[in-house]
């Protein structure tokens, strides 16, 4: 589903991603792991287009990304949950749902409100990230959980094939964090999943496999059992975060 | 449609017959007459100051070059209908409409490639010069002598020079941009725009190409700007390159921000208070200075305009 070769991004004289190489199968659960710096959200902006790459080649599906624009990728399936919460705060949660539902029929319905079977499909989404009820409610008023899952539903609305998930559990408290990986672990299988996390019990609950990113490479590739007894990722990085 | 929208709908069309109407029922007031020409010349910028809202309110686009536009519109309608030798409606409104629309493809196309500060300053450039055509075109726009004794136009064997006819034409046609503005604000369309103003990085990994999003407003808002000119044309009978100068852009922004950006009767509120300071108010008062002193005390007081303070008043 994902194959990307070689890909390089430079800021000046930092080479933040130096010639990463990752394939994902369909449906598979790839976490990408790394010490902060190692090139992890790089590698997503890169992908969805909001970086240029400096070099080498990125495929989804089969079709090459490279002159895509983001928006041209997003409608090729990638959707992203961002890091940092990238949500329309006035609006209320069925307003930001409603934007990802209708984007799917196109921007230019001037004379048109949303139809009630989109009107429909933004509740169902909003219950499946947990958010039923709270549709009305605007963006800016919900707490940092529910704005997390709000995020969530923001992405998973236009029905990808691709879901990045940058950091999906970042600034969440252990029972928030709960949640939000059991909403995860029970996404379709047929999406393909990218998961950038740095709480290892959510990775390894998650991911079928892991990458480890180090300096901008691929340092390993392999199952969540195959990357905990690495000696190398352990010296990087699981070492250290095991420490902390 | 639900009760709250009815009675809505019900007041905005009680409001519409009672200011359609005005001539008759202010008759026996001996400004009726002044008070009629104010009131059509309010619903004119009130058009001009709604189409600016659609890129400032809702878009989050500060266009600070919208009266080439209105000032394009109203040279269209009057050139197109001196060279073609008619009067009728449809030909110069039609014209005024269309060369505000390609005048506004034309800008927009640059404008919208840049954000904020940049795309203020790229609009403010790009309409002055449109400024300096208008000025130095003599042989096509009269240059600084302006267009005068421009015809007012004809429908159906209606004539607008009838001061009634023309006033009723005004009202209709501000119905009727209300009207489409409302549809387009609440429509998937307009939400986009919104979408656009709050959080264009996130609507671009929703999918949408912001760019033609942007560019499709802005041509959608130099149109309507374009109608407010033609009819600006008609009222004054004379085009000058003031009609597309910064000043009048100036204008029309303050007309947005004292009103309430992103709001439907928020600029005509706005035109409103500007054009009644501007023109009703005694002679010995320096009307640009209480203009400054309100406007001033809008932004320090009441960044939502008058819209937003009634707004905050029925809910309280």
């Amino acid at each position: 589903m994902i194959e990307i070769r070689e890909l390089r991004r430079d800021f000046g004289g930092i080479r933040a991603l130096a010639g990463v190489d990752l394939r994902v199968e369909a449906g598979e659960r790839r976490a990408v792991i790394g010490p902060n710096g190692a090139g992890k959200t790089t590698l997503f902006n890169v992908l969805t287009g909001e970086l240029p790459a400096t070099g080498g080649t990125m495929r989804l599906g089969g079709t090459n990304l490279d002159s895509l624009t983001t928006w041209q990728r997003a409608r090729l399936g990638l959707a992203r949950m961002y890091q940092r919460n990238e949500l329309f705060n006035p609006l209320s949660a069925r307003e930001n749902v409603l934007l990802s539902i209708t984007s799917l029929g196109g921007a230019y319905r001037p004379l048109r409100s949303p139809t009630s079977a989109e009107v429909a499909g933004a509740e169902a989404v909003l219950a499946q990230v947990g958010l039923e009820g709270r549709g009305a409610v605007p963006a800016r008023a919900l707490s940092h959980g529910e704005r997390r899952q709000l995020e969530l539903a923001l992405a998973l609305a236009r029905r990808p094939r691709v879901l990045l998930l940058d950091e999906p559990t970042a600034g969440m408290s252990p029972a928030e964090t709960q949640r939000i990986a059991a909403l995860i672990a029970a996404l379709d299988r047929s999406l393909t999943l990218l998961i950038v996390e740095h709480d290892m019990d959510v990775v390894f609950r998650l991911a079928d496999r892991l990458t480890v990113l180090h300096e901008g490479r691929a340092i390993a590739e392999g199952t969540p059992d195959e990357i905990r007894s690495d000696r190398q990722v352990h010296d990087v990085y699981l070492g250290k975060v095991v420490e902390s | 449609m639900s009760r709250p929208a009815l009675a809505r709908a019900a007041i905005v069309a009680v409001a519409w017959l009672a200011l359609a109407t005005f001539p008759e029922w202010s008759q026996f007031w001996e400004s009726s007459r002044f008070a009629t020409g104010i009131i059509r010349q309010i619903l004119i910028f009130a058009i001009f100051a709604s189409s600016l809202d659609l890129l400032v309110g809702y878009a989050g686009l500060p266009s600070l070059g919208h009266a080439a536009f209105f000032g394009g519109g109203a040279y269209a309608a009057a050139i197109a209908a001196q060279r073609l030798g008619t009067d009728e409606l449809v030909v110069s409104l039609g014209a005024g409409i269309l060369g505000a629309a390609l005048l506004a493809l034309a800008v927009g196309f640059l404008a919208v490639r840049a954000v904020g500060i940049f795309f203020l300053m790229l609009t403010l450039a790009l309409a002055q010069m449109v400024f300096a055509i208008a000025f130095q075109a003599t042989d096509l726009t009269g240059g600084s002598n302006g267009f005068s004794a421009v015809h007012r136009p004809i429908l159906f064997g209606i004539d607008f020079n009838a001061a009634g006819n023309l006033y009723l034409l005004v009202c209709v046609t501000f119905l009727l941009v209300l009207l489409l503005l409302w549809r387009i604000t609440t429509s998937s369309y307009g939400r986009a725009l919104v979408g656009v103003r709050e959080n264009e990085r996130r609507m671009r990994a929703l999918g949408y190409d912001t760019r033609t999003l942007k560019l499709s407003a802005f041509v959608l808002a130099g149109a309507i700007a374009g109608v407010a000119g033609a009819l600006s044309s008609y009222e004054f009978r004379f085009v000058s390159p003031n009609d597309v100068a910064l000043s009048t852009s100036v204008t029309g922004f303050v007309m947005v921000l004292i009103g309430g950006a992103g709001t439907l009767f928020g600029p005509v509120l706005g035109a409103a208070v500007v054009l009644l300071i501007e023109r009703v108010l005694p002679s010995q008062l320096p009307a640009q200075t209480v203009l400054g002193i309100v406007f001033i005390l809008f932004v320090v007081f009441a960044r939502q305009g008058i819209a937003g303070a009634l707004r905050r008043m029925v809910r309280a």
